[in-house]
């Protein structure tokens, strides 16, 4: 009964993204399809960082505000989230570290001054943000950026959504962080490929997800290379230079944001430590290190 | 050998299923839907031994209930009720020794009783992100009974949305103006109201089990007796308390859940009940589900309840010889089947009741002659758009 896999793909969250759906009947595919796009689209303009509308945005704008802002449930959830990731990072996963990016520009392969970046660390620090009950308290310049949580909890909301509105099979791909709703007909789990990070026409390894999620990190699309030195666009917001651990990591678990935050953790670490943090999850993964080799108990034919 | 979960994996995923996208939190219903369902319920005909003279017949309902559900904007929630009902036959009309002393029944309207019921109710609630809240109001009219009804009740989520409370209340307000009242001296019009209120735990125990628990306590008051039997006389008042448990386990293996009730119930009247519910959730296909379902009633007799009917007692006296006030027990056991396609979904189900002294788990020592056997049919179809 493949012929009622139903495809759609659509561009948010300035990705390609793509949901598939085993559904009978084309106009309720369609009506699900619709109503799925419209939920991405309302998470994308709450927390995108490029439009001055977003709630993200409010929210920047309201540091050093003595009056501070109030944050609703689902965002106050995401802050909850990432200082777990905080913590269980050793303080490596910030989202307070995105004023980085004031001074590195990766498409001009600039490098900024050493007293550039000490400027800005004393903005950065999840710890530093207060909390009054479900009102933020922002110190003035300070900025939040919810890049490598948004877009996997997008990923697991659809999927949650679509499993409320009643679909049994189904991937949800929002550019590479996956959702996957139950297996394919006869049990078999959906077949995904990881890109090779130094040819996007090759693959490194392949998943297969049967349920749960899978999302990667890598530094192949926004690093770049002077006199030798790779620069990698993952900063370390406790000096504010580049990370120099592994090159690519995906990874496979029960949700696409637990996969997701466990991939942005792994390529801030040190490569060794990503690998022992990783290993010590259980979960499946697959890397490729700074030496280009790939490894990982998810190499070949990993299933989740 | 599976190693234990990393401490990073616990916190990351706890973390992460508290996001109100994932968990799933207290929304509107996702989609408008329209329902309908057909039921008819047909009691087994009495016997020559139990009715001497006159109708063996008893009732026989059908009933049409429709249902409108629309999400309001992103946070409320609408719902439109409609049921009409169709009844035909008779009921007992009064208890009398037959010719051995046992208890024999008189039934009531020679030519049988039709009548019918129609009812709406309009709710509306509002789902916030810790709980929901909302109110109905309803509305019953049938020849001789109207019913005016309002609820309200709410919900809220604790411990990471593990843990609801819920609250409701309910009051209703009846009257009564029997038909043929001069013909027969029935009484020409009385009223009774009823309040309620109920609170109720539920609590996910884990990824497969979650537990509920509740307690409710209703006050009735007003004109309570049966006014076509031709002795009835109850208090004007009546305490109701109920404790019901609820425990739901998923098997994974077996792709079915398991839900079973259990509830006890006691009133001022001095009707002690046990209800024991079994119903397990067969997931055949995607689309096709099977639910067996069965269950034990007993009760234990009212005070006042008398197998035949003393004529010489006073009215100011209690008295009421309706088979629902006797000591009995009733085994019941169903089928449903489920099955969905695209935004259609659709319900038959099937029900086989027999109430049976001899089935009561409390001392029977007046068993009615009344008690009822009956079988239920229904269809339902629901379309989600």
């Amino acid at each position: 009964m493949s012929t009622n896999l139903r495809h759609a793909g659509f561009r948010a969250m300035g990705t390609y993204c793509e949901i598939q759906l085993y559904e009978a009947s084309r106009i309720s595919a369609k009506r699900l399809v619709r109503r799925l796009i419209d939920e991405v689209s309302r998470l994308e303009s709450k927390y995108t960082r490029y439009r001055d509308d977003s709630f993200l945005s409010e929210i920047n704008r309201s540091a050093g505000n003595q009056a501070g802002i109030k944050i609703d449930i689902e965002t106050q959830k995401l802050f909850e989230h990432a200082r777990s990731c905080y913590e269980q990072s050793d303080g490596l996963f910030d989202i307070t570290a995105g004023v980085l990016r004031r001074v590195w520009d990766f498409s001009r392969r600039k490098i900024p001054d050493e007293s550039e970046l000490e400027g800005l660390l004393p903005l950065i620090g999840y710890e530093k943000l207060n909390w009054r009950d479900d009102t933020l308290l922002m110190p003035a310049n300070m900025e939040i950026d919810f890049g490598g949580i948004v877009k996997e909890y997008a990923a697991d909301t659809l999927a949650t959504l679509a499993r409320e509105l009643g679909v049994r099979r189904g991937l949800i791909n929002l550019g590479g962080d996956f959702a996957a709703i139950g297996t394919q007909p006869e049990d078999r789990p959906w077949p995904i490929g990881i890109t090779h990070p130094e040819d996007s026409t090759k693959m490194m390894s392949h998943f297969h997800l049967s349920e749960g999620g899978l999302a990667s990190s890598g530094d192949y699309e926004r690093s770049f290379i002077l006199e030798g030195k790779r620069y990698s666009h993952l900063l370390n917001p406790k000096t504010g230079w580049p990370c120099s651990g592994l090159r690519a990591v995906s990874v496979a678990a029960n949700l696409c944001t637990v996969a997701g935050s466990f991939a942005t953790i792994a390529m801030l670490k040190p490569e060794q430590d990503a690998i022992d943090w990783l290993t010590d999850s259980g979960l499946p993964f697959v890397f490729m290190d700074g030496a280009g080799q790939i490894g990982g108990p998810g190499l070949t034919d990993s299933s989740y | 050998m599976k190693k234990p979960a990393s401490r990073s994996l616990i916190a990351l995923s706890t973390s992460a299923l508290a996001l109100p996208g994932i968990a799933e939190a207290d929304a509107p219903p996702l989609t408008s839907s329209l329902s309908y369902k057909i039921s008819n319920y047909q009691e087994d005909d009495l016997s020559r031994e139990q009715v001497p003279f006159g109708e063996l017949e008893r009732y026989d309902i059908d009933v049409h209930q429709f249902q409108f559900v629309s999400p309001l904007g992103r946070d409320y929630a609408l719902f439109i009720d409609a049921n009409h009902e169709n009844m035909s036959g008779a009921s007992p009309w009064f208890s009398t020794a037959g010719s051995n002393g046992q208890p024999v029944i008189n039934m009531s309207g020679a030519s049988g009783i039709y009548d019918s019921r129609s009812e709406v109710s309009l709710g509306v609630r509002y789902y916030g992100a810790r709980g929901n809240i909302g109110g109905a109001i309803g509305y019953s009219e049938e020849n001789d009974y109207r019913a005016k009804y309002v609820s309200m009740s709410g919900s809220r989520n604790f411990n990471n949305d593990l843990t609801t409370l819920t609250v409701s209340l309910s009051h209703s307000d009846d009257s009564i103006f029997p038909s043929d009242a001069e013909r027969f001296n029935r009484v020409r019009h009385e009223n009774k109201q009823a309040s309620s209120v109920a609170v109720s735990l539920s609590q996910v125990l884990n990824p497969v089990a979650s537990f509920q628990t509740a307690l409710s306590l209703t006050g009735q008051s007003g004109y309570l007796s049966d006014p076509y039997k031709l002795q009835d006389s109850r208090p004007d008042g009546k305490t109701q308390i109920a404790f019901s448990n609820s425990l739901r386990y998923f098997f994974i293996k077996a792709d079915g859940a398991l839900q079973s009730d259990y509830r006890y119930y006691r009133d001022d009247f001095g009707i002690r009940s046990h209800t024991l519910d079994l119903s397990w959730f067969q997931n055949v296909t995607r689309s096709f589900k099977i639910v067996p379902m069965l269950r034990y009633y007993s009760q234990s007799a009212a005070d006042f309840y008398t197998n035949i009917d003393d004529f010489l007692k006073p009215l100011s006296e209690s008295q009421s010889s309706d088979y629902r006030l006797s000591a009995f027990g009733a085994v019941s056991g169903g089928l449903s089947f489920v099955t969905d396609f695209g935004g259609w979904s659709a319900t038959l189900t099937a029900e086989r009741y027999v109430a049976n002294e001899k089935y009561s788990a409390f001392t029977v020592a007046q068993p009615s002659p009344g008690l009822v056997q009956f079988t239920r049919l229904s269809l339902g179809v629901n379309y989600a758009f």
